[in-house]
């Protein structure tokens, strides 16, 4: 008997029991739904953590930071002058696998400008920063070593910080004005390029209104990176940052970040293997300091992206079994209905393979058929969900997490067809046509 | 060669401990184009003997060659392909499945036989139109008189032109002048070269045939022509 044929009689069956075939799919309705589900949450929260590794930059990068040291050692920790712009002229000077080294100062401050003010975040850097922080102009020029070297008042602003005091002004022309920094002058030489996900790039473009990210739920990975306001480090370091420790040298203040970029991936051990004796040196053997590569964190964000992506298959695998096993149940019910049936069909001709087929085709069938409707719930369930409850990483459904959903459901109830199918085809044709 | 040839054969069912001769040493030959009843009391093997002749059992001993096939030890795999091939059953139940239309309930052993769907339906069309049921094509098994009914049965065995049609009682569910006419149409096949072969328990409805066979207690007790 052609597969076909018995597609044909499955699927009457399963129309003429039309409430009892939805009890039997009910579990792999939800099976399947629960799958999809997770799937595209998953798949969401993926999108939105690799987003999130592009705007903090690729694995080239290493941030020094500083680590608690050992109570034992504690004596030793006074030595140690801690992380320092001394340890990033060492590293500049001693590490050519190093490309860029950006040491960088931060400090809260009132910012103005005619008819506006706001309280920002402002950062001394150097002009690698540009390149350690991924940084694209939009207008102007970035920092240089004479803005360093003569510790101009001059300062570079994103996008939104040009948007927030000068609204509506064209970015060329915000370039040349004057921005006050706790009252001290500075002059903007550059506006950084505004940073935005691609999704949101292709809706503006698009000329689709993009969901304000500053106020309500969003979370913007970039919204820091906007509202960048950066000034030289040595600017930084006289005008804001010298008063507080009366006998801190330039060189010996603390630092509050230092990234620098490796030059060549291929030489990544080797490279940190040249940071770490250097800042041995710089810290005099003392061990408070770590090199925290993007490998490891986006390793550590990966892993538990894909814990998540385990706990809710594993729960929707298990109730995707248990939905197979409502269909054998089913199954072995409908069968034992159906002896008579079986028998006559026996006596016109039928082989046990062909009533074994037909049980393990209709079994399959309610399974696709409940898969698929379980696909439905899925969409409407994430579509209630983008709904009352929109989130930064909304879920993805994705061809893939559709079909190995699917899959799996039609595995299920091949599994579970297997075992009635397999006592309807062991009937005797004579006691099946005696059966009452 | 005969059709039908059985030689010492037994068939034998354990209930519990004891063991049950339904079939004891049976020699039988019945040749193409007989028509032949077999009669005898419920419990007398002949609805055993039904069973191997129609290839829905094997026998536990003997030889049991049917339409050129050696069956003595045969699969029910094998069982069924001959079955399908060679013989159609009419059953005093009608035993037709009652979800499907008539067209379907006839087509029902050319789909074990491989055929495509279109050659299907119109084989099963015409042998159904042959019968009397041209009008009836489309209706369900409920909607058909019990006449009906067993012209679907009748439809259904011929419809893969087996050589052998066997009928189990198949006038008992109906009133006599029903029965008349279902007995003139295994006559009228009969007379069309098949071979048929009623099982019965009424004397009077095997004297249509020319061949009676009565078994009791397992066992051929005497054959007479009537």
């Amino acid at each position: 008997m052609n597969i076909l044929v018995a597609l044909q009689i499955g699927l009457r069956e399963i129309a003429a029991h039309k409430f009892r075939s939805f009890l039997s799919m009910l579990g792999i309705v939800l099976g399947v739904s629960s799958l999809v589900s997770t799937l595209a949450l998953t798949a969401g929260i993926e999108q939105g953590t690799r987003a999130f590794m592009q705007q903090v930059g690729g694995l080239e990068y290493v941030t020094i930071v500083n680590k608690e040291i050992s109570n034992e050692k504690f004596d030793f920790w006074n030595l140690s002058p801690g992380r320092t712009l001394r340890d990033g002229l060492a590293i500049k000077k001693g590490a050519p696998l190093v490309s860029h080294v950006s040491p960088e100062l931060a400090v809260g401050a009132a910012i103005s400008a005619p008819g506006r003010s706001d309280r920002k975040s402002i950062r001394g850097v150097y002009p690698d920063h540009f390149v350690v922080g991924r940084h694209e102009l939009k207008a102007g020029r970035f920092l240089t070593n004479l803005d360093v070297e003569r510790s101009l008042r001059t300062a570079v602003i994103g996008d939104e910080i040009a948007a927030t005091l000068w609204p509506g002004l064209p970015t060329k022309d915000v370039v040349g004005r004057q921005i006050k920094i706790n009252d001290r002058p500075f002059e903007v030489v550059g506006v950084l390029a505004k940073y935005e996900r691609d999704e949101d790039r292709k809706k503006r473009e698009a000329g689709k209104p993009v969901t304000p990210s500053r106020m309500g739920r969003r979370w913007d990975p970039f919204r820091q990176k906007n509202e960048s306001l950066l000034i030289p480090f040595s600017t930084m370091f006289y005008e804001f940052r010298a008063g507080a420790f009366p006998l801190d040298s330039m060189e010996s203040v603390r630092l509050d970040s230092l990234i620098v970029r490796i030059g060549d991936l291929d030489k990544f051990r080797p490279a940190l293997d040249q940071l770490r004796s250097i800042l041995d040196v710089t810290h005099r053997g003392v061990d408070d300091f770590d090199l925290e590569t993007r490998e490891e964190w986006f390793g550590r964000m990966e892993s538990s992206v894909r814990a998540t992506k385990m706990s809710g298959g594993l729960i929707a695998a298990i109730s995707l079994i248990v939905g197979g096993i409502g269909i054998m149940n089913i199954m072995l019910a409908s069968i034992s209905e159906r002896v008579r049936e079986i028998g006559i069909r026996l006596a016109v001709g039928a082989k046990g393979r062909d009533i074994f087929v037909q049980i393990l085709v209709e079994s399959v069938s309610i399974a696709f058929i409940g898969g698929l409707l379980g696909v439905l719930a899925a969409f409407g369930l994430l579509e209630i969900l983008k709904l009352i409850a929109p989130t930064e990483n909304s879920p993805i459904m994705t061809l893939g997490g559709v079909l190995f959903s699917v899959g799996f459901a039609i595995l299920s109830g091949f599994l579970s067809g297997i075992y009635p199918a397999m006592r309807a085809s062991r009937l005797h044709p004579i006691a099946a046509l005696r059966y009452e | 060669m005969s059709l039908i040839h059985l030689e010492g054969v037994s068939k034998f069912y354990k209930v519990g401990d004891q063991e049950i001769r339904a079939l004891d040493s049976v020699d039988l030959r019945i040749e193409e184009g007989e028509f032949v009843s077999i009669i005898g009391p419920s419990g007398s093997g002949k609805s055993t003997l039904m069973h191997l002749l129609g290839c829905l059992d094997a026998p536990t001993s003997g030889r049991m060659e049917i339409c050129g096939n050696d069956l003595s030890k045969a699969s029910q795999n094998r069982l069924a392909t001959v079955r399908n091939r060679e013989i159609g059953f009419v059953f005093q139940a009608f035993n037709l499945l009652p979800k499907l239309d008539v067209v379907r309930n006839v087509e029902l052993p050319l789909v074990y036989s491989g055929l495509r769907a279109r050659e299907r339906r119109i084989r099963a069309e015409q042998v159904a139109r042959d019968v009397g049921l041209g009008e009836r094509l489309a209706n369900r098994p409920v909607q058909l008189s019990g006449g009906q009914c067993q012209r679907v049965a009748i439809a259904r065995a011929l419809v893969n032109n087996p050589r052998i049609v066997f009928g189990d009682e198949p006038t008992g569910n109906l009133d006599s002048a029903t029965g008349e006419m279902i007995l003139q149409m295994f006559k009228d096949l009969n007379a069309g070269g098949k071979t048929i072969v009623l099982v019965t328990h009424d004397p009077d409805i095997a004297r249509v045939s020319r061949r009676v066979i009565e078994i009791r207690d397992g066992k051929i007790r005497r054959e007479y022509a009537p």
